[in-house]
């Protein structure tokens, strides 16, 4: 309560999508529990949504209109049923709740502050002894990610105690050039959370540290290939995917 | 036949109904194709940008959810965090951040005004651009930008900070208030484009 104030100044910049990865977490937690903010929120989305009309004005391609319903006739909308193959065998019914729960305003991870989280963890984490510290505390959950059976391989340490999450890959050869790696946490009835980008080195062997959103419990884990500098949602199928146990 | 709402639209999408898509693009391809190019510049980006908004749309319909705002926040929303992707993939600034970060005190709003309109579909939309559009230009200066490199530019309060050497607090008032008095003047809007 006593910090209601401060929260307060965070609707609007929410609403337009300007907060750090961190602080739209932690306001995000705070919007659970104030009807006033949501109230806010509510409205200072409207707000955004309209300034879409301030946009100059562009003549649209006459085209345009005939690709748009081409491609729609190429692909069923998902309804619940069948969709997106693989992806939906670990994680169907959350994807599908995705954005029906938290939906579409979550849709911007926020790459530049993930790139500085994770270089700042890498130089946090340099040291041999802080990595194995960070595998070896009681809080550590683990996730085994799997590739149906094959290699790659890749397990996942996450010190809940300090929001961390050691990577691990095996077998995995590094991302062609101008892609990358990235780790996605998933909870039940949420959009899938980006941890971070990664790549592994030509041996196929990584060990990173990158840093768990704050306050955020995920179900799952999985790996996507995304471009350079990662994505905001998943853009594919996920070839790595693994529940959480433990910790 | 009466129009009908855009949830009713959505709501046939659902079940594959491609004309509904169709409507939906009628009403809002301008709008959506206006903001992609204002943050990508590019048309052939912008022409990709909204076919893949719309095919997002499209597949996704089952879960757009009312409670969290109109369908046209909703296409909007989808489509400036495609434009944003794409402009960051390709390592570069989004057109509407060079500009509203510029010398220019003109902001985004001016150009709208002086571009004249489009032939737009709706009349509706053409009030609701001309509205939008008046109402940032009532702005004051400093507050107007500061929401246009947020939307338009996709940046955070602290790279807004950076980006105009402004204490962070300064931005977070001007964000504050300038969203408080559009909220005010686009009340009408906001009421009538309802779910």
């Amino acid at each position: 309560m006593t910090d209601h104030q401060g929260y307060r100044e965070l609707a609007a910049p929410f609403a337009l999508d300007a907060l750090t990865v961190a602080e739209r977490a932690a306001f995000e937690a705070h919007l659970a529990e104030c009807a006033i903010c949501r109230a806010d929120v509510q409205a200072f989305r409207e707000v955004a949504g309209a300034l879409a009309y301030a946009a100059p004005a562009a003549a649209l391609p006459a085209e345009l209109r005939d690709r748009v319903l081409r491609e729609a006739r190429h692909v069923r909308p998902l309804a619940g049923r069948r969709t997106v193959g693989p992806w939906l065998a670990a994680a169907a019914a959350l994807v599908l709740a995705v954005a029906a729960g938290y939906g579409y305003w979550w849709e911007r991870a926020a790459r530049d502050e993930l790139s500085a989280a994770l270089v700042a963890m890498r130089a946090r984490l340099d040291s041999a002894d802080r990595l194995v510290g960070a595998i070896l505390d009681s809080t550590v959950g683990t996730a085994d990610l799997a590739a149906t059976g094959k290699a790659p391989t890749m397990r996942l340490y996450w010190n809940r105690a300090r929001g961390l999450v050691v990577v691990a890959a095996f077998d995995l050869p590094p991302a062609p050039a101008g892609r990358t790696y990235q780790l996605w946490a998933i909870k039940k009835g949420q959009a899938p959370v980006s941890v971070g980008t990664f790549n592994t080195l030509p041996g196929g062997r990584a060990v990173i540290t990158l840093q768990m959103p704050a306050g955020f419990k995920p179900d799952l884990s999985a790996v996507t290939e995304e471009p350079a500098g990662g994505s905001a949602q998943p853009t594919q199928q996920p070839f790595l995917v693994g529940a959480w146990q433990g910790g | 036949m009466a129009s009908q709402s855009d949830r009713a639209l959505v709501e046939r999408m659902t079940a594959g109904d491609d004309r509904a898509l169709a409507e939906l693009y009628d009403r809002h391809a301008s709008t959506l194709y206006a903001l992609a190019v204002a943050i990508a510049r590019e048309r052939a980006d912008a022409e990709e940008i909204v076919a893949d908004a719309l095919g997002q749309a499209w597949r996704t319909a089952a879960q757009f959810d009312p409670g969290r705002g109109s369908v046209a926040a909703w296409l909007a929303t989808i489509t400036r965090t495609r434009a944003l992707d794409l402009v960051r993939a390709r390592g570069r600034r989004a057109l509407a951040l060079e500009r509203a970060a510029g010398q220019s005190s003109e902001g985004l709003a001016a150009p709208l005004a002086a571009a004249g309109e489009a032939p737009d579909r709706g009349v509706e939309r053409l009030e609701a651009r001309q509205l939008v559009g008046r109402s940032l230009a009532e702005l004051p200066e400093p507050q107007r930008r500061v929401i246009e490199l947020a939307y338009f530019g996709g940046l955070t309060q602290t790279e807004i900070a950076a980006e105009l050497q402004e204490p962070l607090g300064t931005v977070k008032t001007r964000m504050r208030a300038g969203m408080e008095k559009l909220r005010g003047s686009l009340a009408q809007l906001l009421s009538r484009e309802g779910p």
